[in-house]
């Protein structure tokens, strides 16, 4: 079953997403593509950045940003809470 | 010790795994300490070693970076005033607020909106040289982890909180954790 509302979609696909493409794919494609794989003073290998670092660090911003919004948007819209959140007792608590 | 067993549905596929009930509380309570005394300790220090001029970050090291455009108008007059007072204050308010679970979810709320402009402002400043995962990115899962997660339901004052009659109100519920 899922209880998640678009703003929740929203948050999970396009904030998340945006993250994992800014952090995790375009690093992957700076591994792979990027030209001269030198070795710095402190032993890391760099990577020649294939999309400029401006951008990928944008698109993490954005990412974080849309996250923000959303849950923003879940106190102001003052939704029912849902799933593991506020209103119930923690996991756990009665163990 | 009980397991839980969470089901549901994400990236339009049936999901299910279990947790171990003690250990995610354990660990959350774990995780609202160190992250707490992380902030309380940052705030505490600024207190201690009043006054704090925040001039140097917001008006020095933000310049030339994506958020140079949000910040740097707070690099001077009554806006850097108000910024050498919400820093200290806001992280000594956000550390215990963290720590004791009063309006966790408020708190860590804040703790990723302040860690989001030490992240940039710091990996623009030394050039993304540590990669672009960095202690302050990983400060913001942390916080996002107990927003998420409404870490306030465990040894938590927002338990008495939810309790009174203002946090009746469902809106003003998800300011708890």
């Amino acid at each position: 079953m899922s209880d998640l509302t678009t703003a929740d979609e929203i948050a999970m696909y396009v904030g998340g997403g945006l993250v994992v493409l800014g952090v995790v794919v375009i690093g992957l494609l700076d591994m792979l593509l990027g030209a001269g794989h030198p070795v710095d003073s402190e032993g890391a290998i760099e990577h020649a950045a294939v999309v400029p670092i401006d951008i990928r660090a944008g698109i993490i911003l954005l990412g974080l940003v849309v996250w923000g919004l959303v849950a923003v948007y879940k106190f102001a819209t003052g939704s029912a809470p849902s799933g593991a959140t506020a209103g119930r007792a923690a996991s756990g608590m009665d163990d | 010790m009980s397991t839980q067993s969470i089901r549901t549905k994400f990236l339009g596929t049936e999901t299910s795994f279990s947790v171990s009930g003690a250990w995610l509380s354990y660990w959350i309570l774990l995780l609202r300490l160190t992250a707490g005394w992380w902030m309380l300790h940052a705030g505490l220090d600024k207190i201690w070693a009043w006054p704090f001029d925040a001039s140097w970050f917001v008006g020095g090291a933000a310049q030339g970076t994506i958020l140079a455009p949000f910040v740097t108008p707070f690099s001077d007059g009554i806006l850097l005033s108000f910024v050498n007072v919400a820093v200290p204050l806001g992280q000594t308010a956000i550390g215990l607020g963290i720590i004791l679970g009063v309006l966790t979810r408020t708190a860590a709320f804040f703790g990723a909106f302040l860690m989001l402009f030490f992240y940039f402002i710091n990996g623009y400043g030394g050039g993304w040289a540590h990669g672009m995962v960095t202690g302050e990115l990983l400060g913001i899962m942390v916080f996002g982890t107990i927003v998420a997660l409404g870490a306030g339901g465990i040894l938590a004052v927002d338990n008495r909180l939810r309790e009174m009659g203002p946090f009746e109100n469902t809106r003003l519920r998800k300011l708890l954790g």
